[in-house]
């Protein structure tokens, strides 16, 4: 690890047990992302540290008790961290544009917020940088408020376009999490509404509302209702011209035929995925069973010609 | 003594000082430590006190004055992280996006994310709930090195060094040698894109980082940059956001209509605000890729069609009916 680094961490480790003293070994290591030992190793190094003259009160003393809690009596005025610098704002905003800041008031407000800690002289690289970090991905608009609502327990009422229904229906739900999976966002929660744990395409959700009403999510809510690959897997067969795509795409997992085209097979849960995606490369990839699949892509093919 | 125990000591010397500390002061300090000839000494403390202005530290000079001798200070009060003052909804849904994507697999500048992170909830009392959101990155084969790659990469775009890349053509299936000046990434569609100055091609290209199969970056001279980046440059004009702004031919306009549960999605399907009426909507985009633009359609389904031009609408029924013909049961 590079001196910059390691140096980085001490500056954010004597502030952190100054602020939370008497946590255990485990918990303060947790908190820096880092093993036991390592941070063991780092008290010691911080043993050392002091100011000239470097009588015994010059010294930081941050030691771990008989009870393996960790305390700081002299921080030297390591009393709190360095503020961020560019390069933690950019990853921050970057990362926090993901979640679509612009259609959320808390998310947009916590990165005004944020460039206000940052020192003047990083505020003007920290925009610089800003332009070499472009994240804008096609999410859904609803994805930061629900993040909120995920976030701080809150139940929302949405407008649910249920495919299954063909018609829009409003729901109540306990929102658990947000999964993005094979490029679709997911909200796995509790319907209040159908009274079970269901499956909300974000794609799907034609408006939202958070409530102030609270909820505890029951221990281990999460995303267990992710689409398994539990169903069928399909073969699907791509032209020589597509071949070097899925090459790269699926790497081993390719069958080469003597033809040049290669075959490779894919997850059988999601009927909608496999359509679209077959449908997407016009005819140069053919799904070559099961028939039940194949028949699925002639259909929605048909349809587009009689639309 | 330990380097990083001789830098920690002198931002304890600095931090404490009430007047700015001369180098002789510090010389002095740390007779050991900054021994030999006064040139070599002031090296070893320049390259010491680099680290620290990297890590964003106000350390500055002050000449003297009549109430103080010349010497370093570090500006405390630009030093010491003030509280964000971040309201609860704020931290959490901000918490929620950073931890999203640090589990993600594949985000450049992770360790600066981890700490700014740490820094955000410095202040918060009590443990952070843990955060429910999920993404996933790294879905391409060789995904297994995208997390070191982008990180290497992010550290040569901000100390503005080149990289030498060794770089996967799949349509090739040939490795080409290239030397970059990398200017930004760019994360569009779960794919990440480097884009650079191609010493090679003399112009500005974009690179899949997946498709990286080695990588350098220029190790002289660490702390001074190789290039500078354009004035006017953008990331968004060199990456495509959608599958038909590929820069493949001139721009033509296309019309597009969305139908029936799709009328409502323009902004989400195709990122253009369209009205609404007797549940259809209708908008032209800038297509610089029509094969792209026909694929993404097409999967679609049947609610999303071509409308204009004649050859747009041609080249969609060609599509439709290549992929019926793969896979008609009855002739």
């Amino acid at each position: 690890m590079s001196v910059q680094e390691r140096l980085r961490r001490l500056l954010f480790l004597v502030p952190y047990v100054a602020r939370n003293p008497g946590q255990k070994v485990a918990e303060v290591a947790a908190a820096l992302g880092i093993s036991s030992s390592q941070l063991l190793e780092e008290l010691d190094l911080l043993t050392l540290v002091g100011r000239p003259p470097f009588q015994p009160d010059d010294f930081v003393d941050i030691y771990v008790d008989d009870d393996e809690r960790v305390y700081v009596q002299l921080d030297q005025r390591l009393s709190a961290p360095p503020r961020l610098t560019a390069e933690e704002g950019v990853a921050l905003a970057a990362a926090a544009a993901l979640l679509k800041p612009a259609s959320n008031d808390a998310l947009r407000a916590a990165l005004s917020k944020l460039e206000g800690v940052l020192p003047p002289h990083a505020l003007e690289r920290y925009r610089a940088m800003g332009r070499q970090l472009d994240v804008a991905e096609g999410g859904p608009d609803s994805l930061a408020e629900l993040a909120q609502a995920v976030a701080e327990r809150r139940e929302v009422v949405l407008d649910y376009f249920a495919a299954s229904r063909g018609q829009t229906e409003q729901r109540r739900v306990q929102p658990w999490e947000l999964v993005s999976h094979r490029g679709q966002w997911y909200l796995s929660a509790f319907c209040l509404t159908r009274g079970g744990q269901r499956l909300f395409k974000l794609d799907r959700i034609a408006k939202l509302e958070l409530t102030r009403t609270t909820f505890t999510p029951p221990a281990g809510a999460t995303g267990a209702a992710l689409p398994t690959s539990t169903a069928t897997p399909v073969t699907v067969r791509f032209s020589r011209s597509r071949a070097p795509y899925v090459r790269e795409r699926f790497g081993s997992a390719v069958r080469e035929l003597p033809d040049g085209e290669v075959e490779v097979e894919v997850p059988g849960d999601s009927e909608r995925w496999l359509t679209r995606w077959v449908l997407s490369f016009g005819g140069a990839a053919r799904v070559t069973a099961p028939a039940a699949a194949i028949a699925q892509v002639e259909r929605a093919a048909r349809a587009v010609l009689e639309g | 003594m330990d380097r990083t125990e001789r830098i920690l000591d002198l931002v304890a010397l600095l931090l404490d000082a009430q007047a700015p500390v001369s180098w002789g002061e510090i010389r002095e300090a740390f007779p050991d430590e900054y021994s030999g000839s006064q040139d070599a000494a002031e090296r070893k403390f320049e390259r010491d006190k680099a680290e620290l202005l990297e890590l964003g530290l106000p350390i500055t000079w002050t000449p003297a004055t009549d109430e103080h001798l010349e010497g370093y200070v570090i500006d405390k009060s630009a030093y010491y992280l003030p509280e964000l003052a971040l309201a609860p909804a704020e931290l959490a849904v901000l918490y929620a996006a950073g931890s999203a994507v640090l589990t993600s697999g594949a985000f450049p500048g992770r360790e600066d994310l981890a700490h700014a992170l740490r820094k955000i909830s410095f202040f918060a009392d009590g443990q952070l709930p843990p955060p429910k959101v999920r993404l996933e990155l790294s879905e391409l084969t060789g995904s297994r090195e995208l997390p070191a790659r982008l990180e290497a990469l992010w550290g040569a775009i901000n100390a503005k060094k080149w990289v030498d890349l060794e770089y996967f053509s799949p349509f090739s299936a040939q490795v080409t040698h290239r030397r970059v000046d990398p200017y930004g990434l760019a994360l569009r569609r779960g794919m990440w894109t480097l884009v650079g100055w191609c010493h090679l091609r003399g112009a500005v290209r974009s690179f899949h980082v997946h498709r990286v199969r080695a990588l350098t970056v220029n190790a002289s001279k660490p702390r001074s940059a190789d290039f500078q980046l354009p004035a006017a440059f953008s990331l968004d004009e060199y990456v495509a956001a959608w599958p038909w702004q590929h820069r493949f031919h001139p721009p033509t306009e296309v019309t597009v209509e969305l139908r029936g549960e799709l009328a409502p999605l323009a902004a989400s399907l195709f990122g253009v605000t369209a009205p609404v009426s007797n549940e259809r909507s209708t908008f032209t985009l800038s297509v610089t890729d029509l094969e792209g633009l026909v694929g993404y359609v097409l999967s679609q389904g049947p609610d999303a069609r071509l409308l204009a031009p004649e050859s747009a609408v041609q080249a969609l029924r060609a599509a439709a009916t290549g992929v019926l013909d793969a896979h008609r049961s009855s002739p």
